[in-house]
């Protein structure tokens, strides 16, 4: 014992874990915490109850569903599964907050940042002003900026929040599908199309402002 | 719950202890987002999980935290080596990649990631405050032994580090 004393004292275990801690800054939000909460398990008491009700439609019923889903299916699998840079990014069509839809494959030719985010999501509020001013700057050299939010409430939290920020660029409400083809399972995710349609790189949490320009002007040149 | 015992009050509990299982859950995993997250999914264990719901709780809580994190972790660093394969054909490293390798942060949640579960959980939180009973109670431990386990956890640690990134 009195060994590992020693080397506690040469190596201090607690010091380097204690460089773990959050951001000073960074309070949790219980309010926003517990209203999340009591969605979701509301939310899954409502699929119990929805499996319990799919289970007792009528067999045609069923078929129908069915082949539906396989259709459905069939189309998501004709996209990539989890995108990989290099690869095609994965067509989407989605409404923004004016009704127009918004197709990814429409900005082909162009250089494209799809930024997944969400309102309650703090490092996706400190880039979006970043994508807000490159869309400024860049926007006549072929960039173009499409923010798909992933707030379960959709434009019920989103609209007030793009009108007070004047958000320049089209935002869209993402869904489990897409989020499920990009691979997104947290937050701010950004991907960074070439012209050519393809995923050039992809990052997961918050971009390093300086090295994301120069990657963004790399592909625009 | 027994008989004749106060029911569980599940909204005061989760005010008091959310902010501080977040915390235990965000000083493992990268972004506080994800990290406030998976703490209401801590939550929604701990909901349908009645036998949790008692006098108990805070420990199962911290245990349950504490997990969730380094679960998270895992898989973020999985995720990271199969980007980093990837890679070979890219070349292109990442904001993210140029931060993590200048990150004393990263590197001990490396190895956090890499020494035993049941030793990171214990030395996570430990350094998140909880004396020697509050560990055994809240990782089922015998208290006696608290000590020699906290001890190997930290030389697993070490080791894990020092080979990993030399003496600092």
């Amino acid at each position: 014992m009195e060994n590992d004393n020693d080397m506690n004292e040469n190596f201090p275990v607690d010091d380097h874990l204690a460089k773990l801690n959050p951001d000073g800054e960074w309070q949790p939000n219980v309010t926003q915490a517990l209203a999340r909460f009591k969605e979701r398990r509301d939310g899954s008491r409502k699929r119990i109850w929805a499996t319990v009700g799919v289970l007792a439609v009528s067999a045609c019923l069923a078929c129908a569903i069915l082949l539906v889903k396989k259709a459905d299916m069939q189309r998501v699998s004709a996209t990539v599964k989890t995108v990989k840079d290099g690869q095609t990014a994965p067509d989407f069509i989605l409404k923004d907050a004016t009704g127009a839809n918004i197709w990814l494959s429409a900005y082909k030719g162009k250089v494209v940042v799809v930024d997944f985010w969400a309102t309650w999501c703090h490092g996706c509020k400190t880039e979006i002003p970043w994508f807000m001013e490159f869309q400024n700057k860049y926007k006549d050299s072929g960039l173009a900026v499409i923010g798909v939010s992933m707030d379960e409430d959709g434009w019920k939290s989103v609209r007030p929040f793009v009108e007070e920020k004047k958000m320049n660029y089209p935002v869209v409400i993402g869904n489990d599908d897409l989020a499920k083809r990009y691979g997104v399972d947290s937050m701010p995710m950004t991907l960074l199309i070439d012209r050519k349609g393809k995923l050039a790189a992809s990052y997961i949490g918050l971009v390093d402002k300086g090295i994301f320009e120069k990657e963004l002007v790399r592909l625009l040149r | 719950m027994q008989a004749g015992e106060a029911p569980f009050d599940f909204e005061a509990t989760f005010r008091a202890q959310y902010g501080r299982i977040a915390r235990i859950i965000a000083r493992v995993v990268r972004d506080p987002a994800r990290a406030e997250e998976l703490a209401v999914e801590v939550f929604l264990k701990l909901w349908r999980n009645r036998k949790a719901q008692g006098e108990k709780t805070e420990g199962w809580l911290y245990r349950a935290a504490v997990r969730k994190g380094l679960d998270e972790l895992r898989r973020q660093n999985r995720r990271a080596r199969y980007e980093h394969l990837f890679r070979f054909v890219r070349q292109v490293p990442t904001p993210e990649d140029i931060r993590s390798a200048a990150d004393e942060q990263e590197r001990v949640r490396l190895v956090l990631a890499l020494i035993e579960p049941r030793q990171a959980e214990l030395l996570l939180l430990r350094s998140h405050g909880l004396n020697y009973d509050e560990l055994a109670s809240a990782l089922d431990l015998n208290p006696a032994s608290i000590g020699t386990l906290l001890s190997r956890a930290q030389q697993a640690f070490r080791k894990e580090y020092i080979k990993r990134n030399g003496e600092r």
